[in-house]
Formats: structure tokens, C-alpha cells, sequence
């Protein structure tokens, strides 16, 4: 009787031992994600791969570990905001970014290096769709006409982002003879596995004038693949209004006017230079912006209307505000906000400070992130029409006023006319003046500073001097004279080596190439 | 059944009375232990009969017994004594110590040995010595108590894990925190959820632990494989004894106050050193107006918190059934406003046997912890560190005139800046308003159950099958104002979260021990084990909230944007396990074990591996040529060990390429996340130990020494790869880095005095760790350390040869006299000068120090030193204990040192923004003739970036971290017997106790275990504790 007991018990036990097989146990897979191997599999999820490309570029990752809470790095939030701080048309008020503003910067603070890793980031995520959706036609899972969509909407974003890049860690396009001085390393394959890593880790960088080749090439690809017409993702007038900007940084001015006629009729100016931003998606003007949803946005740390608008990070900086060339009663200059509540103009004043109400949704940070519009390729036909060697400078001057009379409060009086400008450099100097207006707040300051070192109509030197880094005073926004000081970021000449930004310190310790191509002085 | 039977017995007995009656007497007398003291419950029997009694509470007995009979006494413990009656009517008896039935049984994986026959580095605490302690959750209470255990509270946050290393550092980038096994059964550590710090292990009530044992070295842990590398914390729960009944009521009532404050600048200070940053950069004052000196950290911290701690348990036992029961409640404030705990726990152990050969029994432990946390971020602008030092003395918290009642902005976007002509530095909230109505919960069901059966098989032969399961579910609620603080800038925000966490494990166990001709002690064990763990949650967060009305609970409808998200990921590990121990007359002792893991976390290619323990012991002491010598020495040792164990702590999937939804906007997505590596192996720890155990005269000094090394092997490293590849996260884990913990521990136990009316104790360890840096791909430095805190990491690096994570930046050269700009080292050894007036760099000359003529720089990428070692290299501890009469004291002191500690919240404390300071600042230079303490440059108005070079350490913020504290100190008092039997009650004790009274350290900051990772960062200060406690036994 005992033993049988015992038996009984033993056997029970004997049983669950077994229900319990090794291979259920340890055969598992993960339940919240798909295997990169799956990832081009079906018409959907290539689609899905296809946004994952974009929500690289609207969000970036940054320093975080979560793959999805970056600060707008490169193009959600970020290029206008670092855009806008390496420039003197505003004033960083607290400390976030500082480092850009004083050019306080070394190869390991943030804002360069993730401008750099994210940037890159998105480059890949470009490079393995234009790869995976390759294959994937190849495979029929897809038609050929849909892939060229994708493969176009890549290589705009993989050209795009080379562009931008270069402009931060490389010197302008006319530093040297040629343009054979170093630009960034242009990327060009999908990389996940390690063979790819060892074959493209010798490459080093390429000259700027290569990188211009192949950005030019990539934006001619996508001119011609690309199918959609949205303005949330790349389109063939999105690659076309790009190639305005380009050709401006090169100086090739007849390829600035012969791209930008491309688009006539193609997109409108809105009646009032608040339009493009009181409907950030809907608006005629905007050729190519980044959505930005309520639940997935740079968040509170970047979103434009977070930094610009709610916290208040960047002001506007007197020096701009009180431009003799920004009329005072220009519309751009609308202020109906009060001290408790925000209004709906384009300017709000908090502190005594001035700053930009471009960016309307400070609770949801909903706005679109604005890379390129057609006040900007006007702009560039205007300036392209009175450098040319067969300057048209009233045609120039046309396009200028188009830009400029919509925020005029009397264009009738106020519009320029031909007698305003003595020569082309006159006119060219009112235009660029018009861009830092037209364009505040928008990040295209340092990239106007970059490609105008040297010039021969309207040279700078170096990044020009600033205000101090802080709230400034009410008094300093007093209209009517000219801003001259005082100053407290002091100019850094174009010959000093923070002119441009170092290669982060991780790639030239990661990476043995470029570790002997580190820009000079850093 | 039980009470038939003691009927029956009653019914002989007194048959038995009956009958003999005639010839019997009364015997009385007293039973003492080998030094006096009375022996209660002592069983006193006539040979041969049933008839027998127990001794009282003082060690009386009264018999009735015939002359001529013997009586038997026995205890557990002590050597049967027997005794004849004769004419006498007294008999009183002086037990001996029976040191073979004493013999320590200590508890090791899957079973207990002897301690005696222990050949691995096993580390025992009584759950008795901290008992009474007030402290969130037991871990920090081991703090000291054992050689090789390094445990660091580095903040007064209640909720907060206390770090735990086990002989040093024992990974890079995978897990480092050892196994924790109670009663057998591995359970969930870490936080486990919600929005306010949940350490998983508050939920095991301190009063129910019976003892801990701390297995460091391989021979110890080799039997758990795979996990082991970090070291294992075996607990077992306070059981029933067999015996009548006792109740026990433990209370402890406490006040807690912060270690230390901040010594910052009252308002007439303030103005003086704010205004002075703006004047030497030329602009006008900003700060103005005195009609407040506001202590603003008295808005966060709470100088008198009250913490509470009730238990109340039951045990005991017939021959078959052994049963203990409890119930805890604790009620602790923390010393930062907001922070607060409240536990709940019920702990059941039955153990029954139902035949002689089969053991049925189960363990089930069910808590619910509430948790209010805060944030304390230490770069938040709502941190309530970070803010409350940044505030400014002249302006007030409270402003009547405020909807709020609080002093804000206008528009409620900062803390209102009142007379001064800026508002504060770096935008930071109203730290008051915040703490009072933002919330950060969480609250945690643990459930902890298991059961087994045991089956004797034949003499010797057991067979044990145990079930468990371990389930956290975490409710986490966060509320953020809408009006002022981190919701205002999304009109507020609600968010629910839900954390399941799962594990289940099952345990077959087969032990043999047997004894052939007295001489060959012979164990076997052998274990086959499974264990599952599934990690479940979601969360929904509404933020443009409809009012703040709505700030308990999400409620449909009541907000503007609504997100949800959540997560499943499983693991599962297989283990065959087997263990050999031998030994020869306990003089010579063999062990071998060897357990093959399967995981579910590595490719199917590399899931399974092997891991092997060895051990060897000589005890010196017990052979026959030195018997001479055991009256002196009764314990010679020598034991010696070697093993491979391994790190599963690796993520969950990390060897595959993965994509994750990668929303663009609204539109689905996925992207690439995970660079897939299916080559991936485990970590092993190959660890060695060589040790020496002493005992002199009869064990009344005891000393342990051991040398340790643990070789880190195929360390599973993130390899960087260049950014410009765009590779997820610009790493790939590869089995490729190599890291070295050797060290030495030493442990002396000495009992001078030990006497009825006296005893002294005094315990001491020390141990001397050294980590070393072996391999690293490449060669190439981590910079940034094993830590993703982007205030700490800067600070760090991992670099080849040196100490993991040592300190890393620049070296400081003081200021220069002539002009007050920093002055700082370049590698070549020369000197340069931040220039703050352009805020660039200038080569600095001692004999011309005002020369700005010569451009330099401060190369974040050349000029950077090795500044300091960030973990300690020794510590240890010194305890002692004494008894007088009715009196306890005890007390311990513990040290620590050989690290640097960067001090960043130091160098936030002389920021040149509009925000408050440290009494440092005052030692600032001022001008040539004044040039101040030599360290703290000129001021200059939002320069702190180039002023302080916030972005990287320096020498000027860096310390030495040695102490010494006073962690506690205990004074008890026993109530006299004549008291206690009055009452009827078997023991009452009183207590007052301190803890962490006093530290002896010249550490600047508040105090030098606030770190992490070797960096002080605006942590909440550790807090004091001064308590008094109730102990009653009935």
C-alpha cells in the first residue's frame, strides 16, 4: 500500500517533468518587433519600411536609447534650430543651445555630433529602402513603377541630408579651387550586415565638389522617379526646389533660374506671409515639410513650437529686429499676443523679448517641419538673376518684390524700385536682407553665412558677432536705430577653425579612416 | 486525530500515576547550559517510561519520580544528560555543548551543508542582526556586513534599488546584479514599473528573513551557471518550529531627516555674487530686491519623516506540521517631499508530513507596495534637487496675490522672477507647486508562491520537486499640472500604466548523502530545472487635458490627445545540473558541479553551454597530528576553488537584426533598430579562490581570509561602429572584451567576554577589490562609460588597462591670478587659459599670467586625463555588540575609499546664470589683490559652459571619496524575567537605535556614496534615521 503511494506520487511528479520540452521553452521569438529579414516581404510592410525612412528624418534618435524619442534631429527640429543658433539673427536664452550659439562646440557635444549621427542614420534607413525595395520588384512583390516612387523619395532624402551635412562639417563650396577640399563621406549602400561594414569603413571623405556631383545626381534621380506629389514626403518639385538651393551653394546661377522655371505655375505664394504657417500642411507655398503628429513629434525637449514658442529658447535677436530694412509696420512683424495669451500673429513678446509665433501648436507641437519653400526658390531666382554673368536685375528685382510686398503694409509706397539699388551688389544685399526676414526662425541663417563667405558682391567674414546669451532687454528691441551693441558672443572669423563644426569624436575613435581626416585645428 | 491521541496519552498516563504512586517523590531542580545560564523548554524524561516535563522560562523542573530511575535530559544542541534518582530531592544538571548536533548548516543552491564542509566563499548574515533597521527594503541593511559585499544607497529616495556588487563590477554592458533566490526560488529583481521608483525587492518584508547567505566566489555559484556571475543572495524565510506556539510583535517607530543640506547663499550673498557675474561682463544688475531669504530646499525636503514599521507573526509546530504566519505593515515619509511608501505583506511557510517518507509544504508571500515618487532628475528642470538649489534666495514660494497661492510667471511658465529684472536661470519651475500637485505613482502586487513535495526514497536519497511562481503587477498613475511645471507645456498630462511581469519555475531535486565506515562522506546532487518569464504592459496617456480637475485617473473623453503603447517579451532557460561532494573525516574535501544551460536569449547555434565548478578544503585542524594543538586552534582550513560562470542578463533577442514600429507622423512604420549578431556567445566569469579559515579556542576567534580573482571573458560589448555607417545605435554586440576583479578579503570574529552578565562581541571585514580594463576592441576607449545618463556618461571612460569606468577629463590648474580665467592642462604638461571675456583659449605663462597674445585651445579629444579611479578599492566594517544584564548595545561603523567621486552637483552649485549658489562662489577672484581661494575663476554672466566646462569633468570638482560612518547604533533593553512573568509574556524589549548618524569624510558634497558610476549628480540626500522599537515574544 505505501509503495504504491509512492509510486503514484513519484509518477506525478515524473509527469510534469516531462510536459516541460526544451524546445518550447527556448524556441522563441520576439513578440514586438519584425525581423529585419521580413521587412521588405509584403507590399505593406515595404510601404511601412518606406515611413520608417521619413520618421528617421522627423525625429531622429539623439542620445536617447529609445529608437523613437529623438529631438528632431536632422530635419524635424533640429536643422532649424541649430540653423538658426550658428546665426546672428537670434539669441539663445537659456542653455540649450548654447554650445551652437557661442560656438562653444568640440567633437563631443551633442548638438554636432547627433546632428552627424542621426543624419546619418537617416542616410542608411535611405540606402537599405533603395535596396530593399530593389530586390523586392526584382521579387514581384511590388511593380517597378512603385519602387521608382520609393527609390526616388530615398535618394531625395539621401541627398538632401549629404547637402546638409556638408554645410555643417565641410567649408563652402568656394574654399578651394575646383571644390577639392573635403566635404563628408557620401554613403551609398545599405549597411546591416558586417561585410558591408568592413567595405565601407575604408572609405573616406569625399572631395565637396563629388559630393555636390552625386547630391545633384540623386536629386536629378528623384526629379525623375518620383511619383507622389505630397508635400509630407519627397516629390519631384520638392527635388527640383532643392536643386535652387544647391545650385545657389555652387554658384551656378543659370542652374538656380533654369530649375527654379521648372516650377512656375506649380506653387503659389500665399496672400499673407503668416499663410505657409498657419496651415502648415495645406497651404499653397510649402513644396516640402515634415509631418508631425500629435503622438509622435521631436517632443517637448525640440519641437519647434516647444522651443520657439511654449519655452521660449530662442528669441529673436535685436541685431534683425531692428534691420532698418524690416519695415516697422511689415506684417511679419505681427504681435497680437498679451502677456497671458498667445495671439495669432507672427511675432509675440514675453519679457520684453521678441519671439517667433511661426510655430503655432505649443500643446501638441503639430506643425509642420518647414525644409523648403517657394518664397526660398524665388528668392534664389532672385539673387541667381542679379549675379549671373548676364544679370537680369529686373527680373531680379521682380522676384524680390513678389517675396516682399505680400508683408508690406502699403506695397504701393513701400515696394522697392529699381532706383533703390546703385548695382547688382546693392540688389543682391537687399535680397539676402529679404531672406533673413522672410526666412527667421525657418534655420536657413547658417547656411546663407556659410555660402557667402568670400563673395564677391557681399562678402562675410566668419560668423558674425552676437548678443549675449540670455533673455535680452526690452530696451534693446527699441525700433529706429540700428542695433550696435552691446554685443556678447564675439565674432569667429571664417579663417578660425570652429568655422565649421568637427567629426564627433566617436566616429574618428570608431572610425580609422576618417580618424586622419578630422577638419583642421580640432 | 492529534487530539484522540492526546487523550489517549492522558488516559495511560495517568494510568501509569495511578499505579506507581506509592514509591514516588517529587524531584526538583534547575538545568544550565556549559556556562550557567538557565535552559528553558528543556525536555526532561524517566528512562523507559512516557512520563516526563519540560523546564520552565528559568530552567526549573518538578518530576515526580521513583528512586532508582533515571532521568533523561535533552535539548537540541546540548548532549543528552542522564541522572539517577537517589535520596536527594533536588537535581540540578549542567548541560554540555553537543558541538556535532551544533554544527552550523549553512544554506547553498539547491540544498544545505555543513558549515564545516563548505569549500566555496559563502558569506552568512542572521536575519537577526538587522533586524529592527529602517530602511524601504532589506538589501541596504546588508551594507557592511560581510566581506566582498559592496552595497551603496546613493540617494534618500524611497523606492530606489540600492547597488549591489558581489566582488566588484561584473559586466560592461550586460546586467551586474547578482541572482537573489528565496527559499530556493529565484525571483524578480529590479524595477519593477510605474511612474514612481519600485525596487522589486521592497516587497520582501525584512522581519520574515530568517538569513541570508552571499555566495561570491565560483565553487558557491557554479551550481547556478548561467547566472551566476554576478554572485548569488540565497534568503530564507523565517519558518515554523517544532514546539507550542509563540507570537511576535515587532514595532519600530522612526523620524528620518536628510544627512546633509546644501550650503548655499542667503539673499545678501546672492545679490552680491549675481550681480557681480553681470558687472564684470559689463551689463547691468538683474538681481534686485531683499525682502526675502528664502530656504528653498526646505520646499523639498522633509526634516522630520516619519516611518513606521508593524509585524506581527506566528509560528510553530506539532512532530508532523511546522507552520509561521505573518503580517507587516510599514508606513515610511522619505526625506523629499512627495515620497512615500506604504507596504502591505502576508507571509504563510507550512511544511506537513504525511507519511514518514513524504514532506508536503508551501511558501506564499503576497505585498502590495504604494509608491510616491517625484522627479529627480538630476538635470530636470523639475528636479527637485536640480531646482531647488537654482532657485533664488530674494524671491518667495508663496504669492498670495497667485490663483495658484504659488509665486509663477505670468503667463505660469517659470517660478515668478519678483523684484529682479530677469527671470531665473535655466526656466525652472516653482518647485513647491510642483511637488504638491504633480504625481508619480506606482503601485505593486507581488505574489510569491511555491510548493513541494519530498519524497525519501531510501536512506539518504531525497527527491524534491518545487513550483513556483512570481507575478508583479505594477499600477503606475502620473499627473502633470496643466498650469505650471513639466505639463504645462502640454496642458498637462495623464498616464496609466500596467506592468505584468512573470515567472515561473519548476525544480526536480535529487540529493544523496551517505557515510561508508564513518570516513567517506559521500553528497550527490542532481537538479533539473525550467524557468519562464513573460514581461507584459501598456500604458495610455492623455495630455491637453480638459482641466486639471481630472488628476487621479484617465477618464474617457477628458483630454485632447490620447496615446497608448505596450510591450510583450519573453525568455525561458533549461538547466541539468549535477554535483559531487566528497570528504575523507571531514579532512579532506572535493567538489565538482556542472550544470548545462540552454537559453532562449542566443541563437539556436550557441544557446547551450556548459559551466563547471571546482573546489578543494583541507581542514588542518581535524586531522590527528594536530590534535595537540585544538584546545588553541580549533579550526584550520584551507580551501581553494575555480569555475565558469556566466551572465544571461544580455536582452532579450540580441543576437537577431530587428525592426521596430517607427511611426512617421501618424503612418505606420518600421525601421531598422538592432544590428543582429548571431554569433553571440555568453559571458563567463572564470572566477578563482584561494582562502584560509581559523578558529582559535573553541571558535572564540574566528578569522577568513580569501584572495579572489574573477577573469571576465568574451565580455559581450557594444563594438562601436563608425556613426557615418548609420548602423542602430552605432553598435553591434560582439563577444570581444576581457575584465579582471581580484581582490582580497579578510573577516575576524572575536567574542572576548561571553558570560551571563556580560558579553562583548566585535566582528570586522575588509576588503581591497582592484578591476582592470584587460581587452577591449581594438583597444579602442568607451567613452561614456557603462552608463546611458547623459549627465554622467560625459565623465567617463572604459579604456584598456585602467579601471572600468574611471573619470575622465580635464586636468585644472587653479586660476590665473591676474585676470581670474581658468586655467587648465594641456597633454603636452603646459598650460592654457580660458579667456572669459571672448571665451577662447589663450596660452597661459605663470610669469607673464595677463599675456592674451598667444591663441591656444582645450582639445576635448587630446586633452583629456585619466582624473581618478571611480570604483572604491577597499572597504569593509567594524561591528560590535555588547550585552549587560537586560541591556543590548551595538553598534557598526563602515568604510569605504580609494575612488574619486566627480562632483557635478559641486560644480552646478557655482553656475554663472541667473540662479542661486554655494557658499564656494564666495572664494571666487575678484581682482589681482583678491584673487580668492585660487580655484573659483572671475565671475561672468551665462557663461557656464566655458566657465565651469559643464560639458566634461575636471580636476576642480573631483574628490576623494574615503569615509568612515557610523551607520548604526542600537541600545536595547530586556525586561527582568520577574517582570515579564508578571505580564505573561515570554520577552519585552525596548529600543532606541541611529542610523547613519555621522560620517567622517572630507567629501565636499553631501555625501561621497551619492553616486553613480563615480558622479555625484543633484541626488536627494540620503536620510538619518533616529527610531524606537517594541519587541514583545508571547
Amino acid at each position: 500500500m505505501k509503495k504504491i503511494f509512492k509510486y503514484i506520487t513519484l509518477s506525478f511528479f515524473g509527469i510534469s517533468v516531462i510536459s516541460c520540452s526544451d524546445e518550447t521553452l527556448l524556441d522563441l521569438s520576439p513578440i514586438n518587433n519584425i525581423s529585419l529579414s521580413d521587412s521588405y516581404s509584403s507590399a505593406s510592410l515595404i510601404e511601412s519600411s518606406v515611413n520608417g525612412m521619413y520618421n528617421a528624418a522627423a525625429i531622429g534618435q539623439y542620445n536617447s536609447t529609445n529608437p523613437n524619442a529623438g529631438r528632431g534631429y536632422i530635419w524635424g527640429a533640429a536643422f532649424v534650430q541649430q540653423g538658426d543658433n550658428r546665426g546672428e539673427d537670434v539669441v539663445n536664452t537659456a542653455t540649450f543651445y548654447q554650445l551652437t550659439y557661442t560656438a562653444t562646440y568640440d567633437p563631443t557635444t551633442a548638438n554636432n555630433v547627433y546632428y552627424w549621427i542621426d543624419g546619418y542614420r537617416l542616410i542608411n534607413r535611405a540606402n537599405l529602402v533603395i535596396e530593399g525595395v530593389t530586390t523586392a520588384a526584382e521579387a514581384g512583390i511590388i511593380t517597378q513603377a512603385v519602387a521608382d516612387d520609393y527609390i526616388g523619395q530615398a535618394k531625395f532624402l539621401r541627398a538632401i541630408t549629404h547637402f546638409e551635412l556638408l554645410n555643417f562639417f565641410a567649408r563652402p563650396y568656394n574654399f578651394s579651387a575646383g571644390a577639392s577640399h573635403p566635404g563628408v563621406p557620401y554613403r551609398e549602400v545599405g549597411i546591416d550586415t558586417q561585410a558591408e561594414i568592413d567595405s565601407e569603413i575604408v572609405l573616406g571623405r569625399n572631395t565637396v565638389a563629388e559630393v555636390y556631383e552625386k547630391v545633384l545626381q540623386d536629386l536629378d534621380d528623384a526629379e525623375s522617379l518620383i511619383t507622389n506629389t505630397s508635400l509630407t514626403k519627397a516629390s519631384a518639385n520638392a527635388a527640383i526646389a532643392f536643386k535652387t538651393r544647391v545650385y545657389l551653394h555652387m554658384r551656378d546661377w543659370d542652374g538656380v533660374i533654369a530649375e527654379g522655371n521648372k516650377l512656375t505655375g506649380e506653387y503659389t505664394l500665399e496672400d499673407s506671409p503668416n499663410g505657409p504657417f498657419n496651415d502648415s500642411y495645406g497651404n499653397s507655398e510649402s513644396i516640402f515639410s515634415l509631418t508631425q503628429a500629435a503622438t509622435m513629434n521631436p517632443g517637448v525637449n525640440a519641437a519647434l513650437a516647444s522651443q520657439y514658442n511654449r519655452r521660449r529658447l530662442v528669441a529673436i535677436s535685436p541685431i534683425i529686429w531692428r534691420d532698418p530694412s524690416w519695415l516697422a509696420d511689415d506684417l511679419r512683424r505681427e504681435d497680437n499676443s498679451t502677456e497671458t495669451e498667445v495671439g495669432t500673429g507672427m511675432v509675440f513678446t514675453a519679457g520684453g523679448a521678441k519671439f517667433t509665433l511661426k510655430y503655432k501648436d505649443g500643446v501638441n507641437y503639430t506643425d509642420a517641419s518647414p525644409v523648403i519653400r517657394y518664397a526660398e526658390v524665388l528668392l534664389n531666382m532672385a539673387e541667381a538673376q542679379a549675379r549671373r554673368a548676364a544679370a537680369d536685375l529686373g527680373a531680379s528685382l521682380s522676384l524680390l518684390n513678389q517675396v516682399r510686398n505680400r508683408s508690406l503694409a502699403d506695397p504701393a509706397t513701400q515696394a522697392y524700385v529699381a532706383g533703390d539699388f546703385a548695382n547688382a551688389g546693392e540688389l543682391v544685399g537687399a535680397i539676402l536682407k529679404e531672406r533673413r526676414i522672410e526666412f527667421l526662425m525657418e534655420g536657413r541663417r547658417w547656411s546663407d553665412i556659410h555660402r557667402l563667405q568670400g563673395d564677391d558682391l557681399q562678402p562675410i567674414n566668419g560668423i558674425p558677432q552676437k548678443v549675449a546669451n540670455g533673455t535680452p532687454a526690452a530696451e534693446l528691441y527699441t525700433l529706429g536705430t540700428p542695433y550696435d551693441g552691446p554685443y556678447g558672443v564675439p565674432a569667429v572669423p571664417y579663417a578660425d577653425f570652429k568655422f565649421v563644426w568637427p567629426i564627433p569624436q566617436v566616429e574618428i575613435n570608431a572610425n580609422p579612416t576618417l580618424a586622419d581626416q578630422q577638419n583642421p585645428g580640432w | 486525530m492529534r487530539t484522540k491521541t492526546k487523550v489517549l496519552l492522558a488516559l495511560l498516563m495517568a494510568f501509569v500515576v495511578h499505579l506507581s504512586s506509592a514509591q514516588e517523590k517529587m524531584i526538583s531542580g534547575t538545568v544550565t547550559d556549559g556556562s550557567g545560564l538557565p535552559l528553558p523548554g528543556v525536555n526532561v524524561v524517566i528512562k523507559g517510561t512516557t512520563q516526563g516535563t519540560q523546564t520552565d522560562f528559568d530552567g526549573n523542573y518538578n518530576l515526580q519520580a521513583e528512586v532508582g530511575q533515571t532521568l533523561v535530559f535533552t535539548y537540541l544542541g546540548q548532549k543528552e544528560t542522564q541522572a539517577t534518582v537517589g535520596a536527594q530531592n533536588i537535581i540540578n544538571i549542567q548541560m554540555e555543548e553537543d558541538a556535532q548536533a551544533l554544527e552550523e548548516v549553512v544554506v547553498v543552491g539547491y540544498g544545505v551543508q555543513k558549515r564545516k564542509e563548505i569549500t566555496g566563499a559563502i558569506a552568512s548574515v542572521s536575519g537577526g542582526d538587522i533586524q529592527g533597521l529602517v530602511t524601504p527594503s532589506f538589501e541596504s541593511q546588508l551594507a557592511g556586513r560581510a566581506a566582498g559585499v559592496q552595497i551603496t544607497t546613493n540617494n534618500g529616495i524611497l523606492g530606489e534599488a540600492p547597488r549591489i556588487r558581489i566582488r566588484g563590477l561584473g559586466s560592461i554592458s550586460s546586467g551586474t546584479y547578482p541572482l537573489v533566490v528565496v527559499d530556493g526560488v529565484p525571483i524578480i529583481t529590479g524595477d519593477i514599473g510605474g511612474y514612481a521608483s519600485t525596487n522589486a525587492l521592497n516587497s520582501i518584508n525584512p522581519n520574515d528573513i530568517e538569513s541570508f547567505e552571499i555566495l561570491k566566489d565560483g565553487a558557491a555559484t557554479a551550481i547556478y551557471g548561467s547566472r551566476a556571475a554576478n554572485g548569488v543572495i540565497l534568503i530564507t524565510t523565517k519558518k515554523g518550529k517544532k514546539g507550542s506556539t509563540q507570537v511576535s510583535y515587532n514595532v519600530v517607530t522612526g523620524f528620518a531627516s536628510p544627512i546633509k543640506t546644501f550650503d548655499l547663499l542667503n539673499t545678501a550673498q546672492f545679490l552680491e555674487t549675481a550681480n557681480e557675474k553681470r558687472t564684470n561682463r559689463g551689463q547691468a544688475p538683474w538681481a534686485i530686491g531683499n525682502d526675502y531669504d528664502t530656504d528653498w530646499q526646505s520646499a523639498v525636503l522633509n526634516s522630520n519623516a516619519l516611518q513606521m514599521d508593524h509585524n506581527l507573526s506566528v509560528n510553530g509546530g506539532t512532530d508532523r506540521t511546522k507552520y509561521f504566519m505573518s503580517l507587516g505593515f510599514t508606513d515610511q515619509d522619505g526625506v523629499a517631499v512627495s515620497n512615500n511608501m506604504k507596504r502591505h505583506s502576508i507571509r504563510t511557510n507550512l511544511e506537513h508530513d504525511v507519511f514518514d517518507w513524504l514532506t508536503v509544504g508551501g511558501n506564499l508571500a503576497i505585498t502590495r507596495t504604494e509608491l510616491n515618487g517625484l522627479n529627480t532628475g538630476g538635470n530636470s528642470l523639475s528636479g527637485n534637487i536640480f531646482n531647488a538649489t537654482r532657485q533664488l534666495p530674494n524671491i518667495p514660494i508663496y504669492d498670495p496675490s497667485n490663483p495658484t497661492g504659488f509665486n509663477l510667471s505670468a503667463d505660469g511658465s517659470v517660478v515668478g522672477q519678483w523684484d529682479n529684472t530677469d527671470p531665473v536661470g535655466d526656466n525652472i519651475s516653482n518647485i513647491g507647486y510642483v511637488l504638491v500637485n504633480n504625481k508619480f505613482q506606482s503601485i505593486s502586487n507581488n505574489t510569491l508562491a511555491s510548493a513541494f513535495g519530498e519524497v525519501k526514497l531510501l536512506e539518504g536519497l531525497t527527491y524534491r520537486f518545487q513550483a513556483s511562481a512570481n507575478n508583479t503587477i505594477t499600477n503606475g498613475f502620473l499627473y502633470y499640472s496643466p498650469i505650471h511645471g513639466d505639463g504645462r507645456g502640454s496642458n498637462g498630462r495623464l498616464q496609466n500604466n500596467n506592468q505584468d511581469y512573470l515567472r515561473w519555475n519548476t525544480q526536480n531535486i535529487i540529493n544523496y548523502n551517505t557515510s561508508i565506515a564513518d570516513a567517506h562522506n559521500i553528497g550527490v546532487t542532481a537538479v533539473m530545472e525550467f524557468q519562464k518569464d513573460k514581461f507584459k504592459s501598456f500604458f495610455g496617456t492623455g495630455t491637453d487635458l480638459l482641466d486639471e480637475f481630472y488628476n487621479k485617473n484617465l477618464v474617457t473623453g477628458a483630454y485632447g490627445t490620447q496615446t497608448s503603447g505596450g510591450s510583450v517579451t519573453e525568455n525561458g532557460i533549461s538547466s541539468y545540473v549535477g554535483r559531487l561532494s566528497y570528504n575523507f573525516k571531514q579532512r579532506y574535501f572535493l567538489q565538482g558541479s556542472i550544470r548545462r544551460d540552454g537559453i532562449s536569449k542566443l541563437s539556436e547555434a550557441t544557446r547551450w553551454n556548459n559551466f563547471t565548478g571546482y573546489s578543494a578544503g583541507w581542514n588542518i585542524a581535524n586531522e590527528e597530528f594536530f590534535s595537540g594543538l585544538n584546545p588553541a586552534i580549533s579550526l584550520f582550513k584551507l580551501r581553494g576553488s575555480y569555475s565558469e560562470v556566466g551572465n544571461t542578463d544580455i536582452g532579450d533577442y540580441p543576437y537577431l537584426g530587428l525592426t521596430s514600429a517607427s511611426q512617421y507622423g501618424t503612418l505606420n512604420g518600421i525601421a531598422f533598430t538592432q544590428f543582429g549578431n548571431d554569433l553571440l556567445i555568453w559571458e563567463t566569469s572564470k572566477k578563482t579562490d584561494y582562502g584560509v579559515d581559523l578558529g582559535f579556542m573553541s571558535d572564540k576567534l574566528t578569522i577568513s581570509f580569501d584572495y579572489y580573482k574573477n577573469d571576465i571573458d568574451g565580455l559581450i560589448l557594444d563594438v562601436p561602429v563608425p556613426q557615418s555607417l548609420g548602423v542602430p545605435d552605432s553598435r553591434i554586440k560582439k563577444n570581444i572584451g576581457n575584465m579582471v576583479n581580484e581582490g582580497l578579503e579578510f573577516a575576524v570574529n572575536y567574542t572576548p567576554f561571553n558570560t551571563a552578565n556580560f558579553s562583548w562581541n566585535v566582528s570586522a571585514n575588509l576588503t581591497l577589490d582592484k578591476n582592470k580594463i584587460t581587452n577591449l576592441p581594438e583597444g579602442q576607449d568607451i567613452i561614456g562609460g557603462t552608463s546611458t545618463n547623459t549627465n554622467i556618461a560625459p565623465n567617463l571612460i572604459i579604456r584598456e588597462g585602467e579601471s572600468i569606468n574611471s573619470i575622465y577629463g580635464h586636468r585644472y590648474w587653479g586660476v590665473n591670478p591676474a585676470n581670474g580665467n581658468p586655467v587648465y592642462y594641456k597633454a603636452d604638461g603646459s598650460l592654457v587659459q580660458g579667456n572669459l571675456d571672448t571665451q577662447t583659449y589663450f596660452v597661459f605663462n605663470p610669469s607673464n599670467p595677463g599675456d592674451l597674445s598667444e591663441a591656444s585651445s582645450l582639445s576635448a579629444a587630446d586633452d583629456k586625463f585619466i582624473l581618478g579611479n571611480s570604483l572604491p578599492t577597499y572597504y569593509g566594517s567594524v561591528i560590535n555588540r555588547f550585552t549587560y544584564k537586560g541591556f543590548d548595545f551595538s553598534f557598526m561603523f563602515r568604510y569605504s575609499g580609494g575612488n574619486e567621486v566627480f562632483n557635478a552637483t559641486r560644480r552646478d552649485l557655482v553656475t554663472q546664470n541667473f540662479n542661486n549658489n554655494s557658499t564656494e562662489i564666495l572664494g571666487r577672484w575678484q581682482s589681482a589683490s583678491n584673487p580668492g581661494d585660487g580655484i573659483t575663476p572671475r565671475l561672468y554672466a551665462s557663461s557656464n559652459t566655458f566657465t565651469n566646462l559643464t560639458g566634461h569633468a575636471t580636476t576642480r570638482f573631483l574628490e576623494k571619496g574615503d569615509f568612515i560612518s557610523l551607520d548604526n547604533i542600537t541600545l536595547g533593553y530586556k525586561l527582568p524575567s520577574l517582570v515579564t512573568d508578571k505580564l505573561n509574556v515570554d520577552m519585552v524589549r525596548f529600543f532606541i537605535q541611529g542610523q547613519n548618524l555621522l560620517t567622517i569624510t572630507d567629501y565636499k558634497g553631501l555625501n561621497p556614496e551619492m553616486e553613480s558610476s563615480g558622479v555625484d549628480i543633484n541626488g536627494t540626500p540620503r536620510s538619518k534615521v533616529l527610531s524606537i522599537g517594541l519587541n514583545v515574544n508571547l
